[in-house]
């Protein structure tokens, strides 16, 4: 077994070494400008504009939270609320194909997204008298603040809560969640806009041109796909397969709007957006390298990402009864991400380590 | 995150690696400068970005990929009040909420930010004195660590204030440069504080690499130690013995900033006890119990014995990230200066794990860590003035250096050394003192072309 891996890794050597010293039309071809062009394209297509609309979501909910808590809560204000709060888990969850840079390293996901929630402080918290300021919310633990114990006060268990359910703590609570949530995907928002101080938008599309970030193109190109690999492996194996195997509806993410399988589905648009370069606008994406050196392997990719789409579209019911009544279904779909997820690994990233320097 | 790679891929890039030298002069590729690249021998990872420090051992085999899996989603899960549904039994009092709130994509954590409170930081606490196995002493009413939150309703041990003093330096050349030297204090107990309490901040390491390190046969580690310093090069080398609670004698540290963790194992579990208030079968009680928080439950262990040593098998599966650009001339000459600095005294290169039939993964690797794991006299800046089983108040394990180059791009920031004091590795090599005071001084000697190669250096690790 030891000896086989060795004589595998001494072939990979030779062929390879072989590549790179014959002469250079034999060599992949590195187009730097059009790298550099995605990586900019990416960067406006993607991260601005999936987090400027983040954040307008959340701006509009907070809006609308405090709307609810102005002359009495209506039901058309409670619904217009949940669909604004359903808007911005769009974005979200399509930005988690990108979960790099300011996101992560600034604390930004924990903080928003956090499951659990620990019900038992968000009732004790509720039951007191603690006047929840700004600074009071920004203070609190990850799992009481952000968009799931939202998602609990405007849904209610049950997803069925009526506007004359809500309590005078709920109101308060939530309108210091949403000022909470608003704030933190503004930081966001304007982490990725070049006027900002230490933006990661100049570190990204400066990349193996100065960026303080990025050493060279390629390790942008290795960040991009690895991150895409990364949200296919947490959608089939954990987000899906944990609650799947252990048959409990209780591990599901977001029970309360019942929007795990729109949430799934857009991790996976979100795949799609970033190797099309293209949310809203299109603009230069992998695609466009991609396309020009191995259309069989853009062919390949953009039906693997239809079809994990596909296999999560085709469970019929929300995903806490899903895991229960629909397995061939839900396996199905997993079985679907965890092929794209192989394809983007073993096939994508492989591809831009031959294209990208 | 997770991430499984695969071999195909560590062929290739060694393909890749391999090619460079195949086009340079044949008698470049030396056994040694080869393995250079790739830090963690056989279970090196080629993901340079935000995973870098997140990706599982290439050649696990799928049943041994599972447990990583299980111990990787154990160690992303948020513990909340109990009693709930979903991970119960965080607190009553703690430092933070999951294992991944502090060690942020397995790596590196930092100090808060003006008007931010702890997140990756912590405080140890103790009296003067030992307990019952030569370890810190607990200060009555706080216990040998500082939980600084509290579950709702229930008082933090005390708030943590942390203050920076600016002090200017300057280089032998002239250029001037600036070092932040912090003070701690411990604000609004929930009941009176002991006189002279000792406190030791630590910020949440990076956790890859640690089965390799755990591998280190003893006897290497302490082929290395001098510590009556008998070769008289100013540099002792001292092993740090600690309480090993599964075995119940004393056994070598080789974790945390003073090597006083004999054990992955261990330390997680410590982790899961004291920064959680999770109790398991290392550490079955409560941090609280015998204190005002205490609620009494004690009755089961809230994480399984099964998914303790599932997430311990995740951290010591962790792979190492290869080096970039390490043929580079510039960071050949920023090597030569780490060697010529004394830098390599206590940042020892080179190590091969030993034998082990029953976890092949981390047998027999040649790895380059850059820390010899025993604990050196850092001087007097650097001093908590806490001893921590035989290491001093002075005296702080050699950090390992292995893909610190890529603390800002998984991470975010530069901040190094025990409590993330330094905002870039030139501060953190000018914090050395005590041991490493001559190595300091020729780096404080070097024109500013060198310091920039050195740092080269330190970057493509």
């Amino acid at each position: 077994m030891k000896k086989s891996y060795i004589n595998l890794l001494l072939s990979g050597a030779v062929v390879v070494s072989l590549a790179n010293c014959s002469s250079d039309e034999s060599t992949p071809a590195v187009n730097t400008e059009l790298n550099a062009q995605v990586l900019t394209e990416f960067s406006t297509n993607l991260p601005q504009t999936v987090y400027g609309s983040l954040a307008s979501k959340t701006s509009t909910l907070y809006d609308q939270v405090v709307a609810l808590s102005t002359d009495g809560a209506t039901d058309a204000e409670l619904n217009a609320a949940r669909t604004t709060w359903k808007q911005a888990r769009e974005a979200w969850e399509q930005s988690e194909a990108f979960l790099f840079g300011p996101v992560s390293t600034e604390d930004i996901d924990p903080r928003i997204d956090t499951w659990p929630v620990n019900f038992q402080d968000l009732d004790a918290q509720l039951a007191s008298e603690n006047e929840f300021t700004e600074a009071y919310i920004d203070d609190l633990d990850d799992a009481l603040k952000g968009f799931h114990p939202i998602e609990y006060l405007i849904f209610g268990e049950n997803g069925d809560k009526a506007a004359d359910e809500l309590s005078a703590r709920d109101l308060e609570y939530l309108t210091g969640l949403a000022k909470n949530l608003k704030t933190l995907t503004a930081d966001l928002n304007a982490s990725w806009q070049p006027s900002t101080s230490n933006s990661y938008y100049t570190a990204f599309v400066n990349a193996g041109n100065g960026s303080a970030v990025y050493p060279t193109q390629l390790s942008a190109y290795e960040e991009l796909v690895n991150a895409m690999v990364g949200i296919c492996e947490e959608v089939s194996d954990g987000k899906i397969k944990e609650p799947f195997v252990a048959k409990d509806p209780s591990l599901e993410e977001s029970p309360f709007a019942k929007n795990s399988i729109i949430d799934f589905t857009n991790n996976i648009k979100g795949v799609q957006a970033v190797y099309l370069g293209k949310y809203t606008a299109d603009g230069k994406g992998l695609e466009d390298v991609v396309r020009a050196h191995n259309l069989q392997l853009d062919s390949d990719l953009k039906l693997k990402m239809a079809s994990a789409i596909a296999a999560l579209d085709n469970i019929k019911v929300p995903f806490g009864e899903a895991i229960i009544d629909k397995p061939l279904q839900v396996q199905a779909a997993i079985d679907a991400i965890a092929e794209l997820k192989e394809i983007l690994d073993q096939q994508l990233l492989p591809f831009v380590q031959q294209h990208a320097k | 995150m997770r991430k499984d790679k695969i071999i195909v891929r560590l062929f290739m890039i060694i393909g890749i690696i391999v090619s460079v030298y195949a086009c340079v002069e044949p008698d470049a590729l030396q056994d040694s400068d080869y393995s250079e690249w790739l830090s963690g021998g056989s279970q090196t990872v080629f993901d340079n970005g935000v995973g870098a420090f997140s990706t599982a051992f290439p050649n696990l085999t799928s049943a041994r990929e599972h447990v990583h899996g299980i111990g990787d989603g154990a160690f992303g899960q948020t513990f909340v009040t109990a009693p709930a549904p979903i991970n119960p039994g965080l607190g009553p009092i703690f430092n933070n909420v999951s294992c991944t709130s502090c060690h942020v994509n397995d790596g590196r954590g930092k100090p808060p930010g003006a008007g931010e409170q702890l997140s990756s930081l912590l405080i140890r606490i103790s009296i003067p004195g030992t307990d019952a196995h030569g370890g810190p002493n607990p200060v009555p009413g706080f216990g040998g660590q500082l939980q600084q939150r509290g579950i709702f309703g229930v008082a933090p041990e005390a708030l943590v204030k942390i203050e920076y003093t600016e002090k200017q330096y300057t280089f032998a050349d002239g250029e001037a440069y600036s070092l932040r030297f912090p003070t701690y204090s411990l604000q609004n107990p929930y009941t009176a504080l002991p006189a002279g309490v000792m406190i030791s901040p630590r910020i949440a390491p990076p956790v890859f690499g640690l089965g390799l390190l755990e591998a280190i046969d003893e006897a290497d580690i302490l082929a290395n130690a001098d510590v009556e310093d008998m070769n008289d090069d100013g540099i002792s080398g001292k092993p740090n013995y600690a309480w090993n609670v599964v075995e119940g004698k004393m056994t070598l540290g080789k974790f945390g900033w003073k090597a006083a963790n004999p054990s992955v194992l261990q330390q997680s579990a410590g982790a899961y006890n004291e920064d959680m208030g999770i109790t398991n079968f290392i550490f079955p009680h409560e941090t609280a119990m015998g204190q005002s928080q205490y609620d009494g439950r004690d009755d089961e262990y809230e994480v399984s014995d099964s998914l303790l040593h599932s997430v311990a098998f995740y951290i010591r599966t962790l792979g190492v990230p290869a080096r970039r650009s390490a043929d580079d001339a510039v960071v050949l000459q920023g090597k030569k200066l780490f060697v010529e600095g004394k830098c390599a005294q206590c940042h020892v290169p080179r190590f091969r794990t030993k034998t082990d039939v029953a976890f092949p993964e981390i047998s027999n690797q040649v790895i380059f860590p850059y820390t010899d794991v025993l604990v050196h006299d850092m001087g007097e800046d650097l001093a908590d003035n806490r001893p921590d089983f035989d290491a001093n108040g002075r005296e702080w394990r050699t950090a390992p250096l292995w893909g610190i180059g890529l603390t800002r791009i998984v991470n975010g920031h530069q901040n190094f050394l025990h409590d993330g004091r330094a905002r870039t590795l030139l501060e953190a090599i000018m914090w050395h003192g005590g041991e490493a005071e001559q190595s300091k001084d020729f780096v404080s000697n070097l024109s500013k072309t060198d310091r920039d190669k050195l740092v080269k250096f330190l970057e493509s690790l």
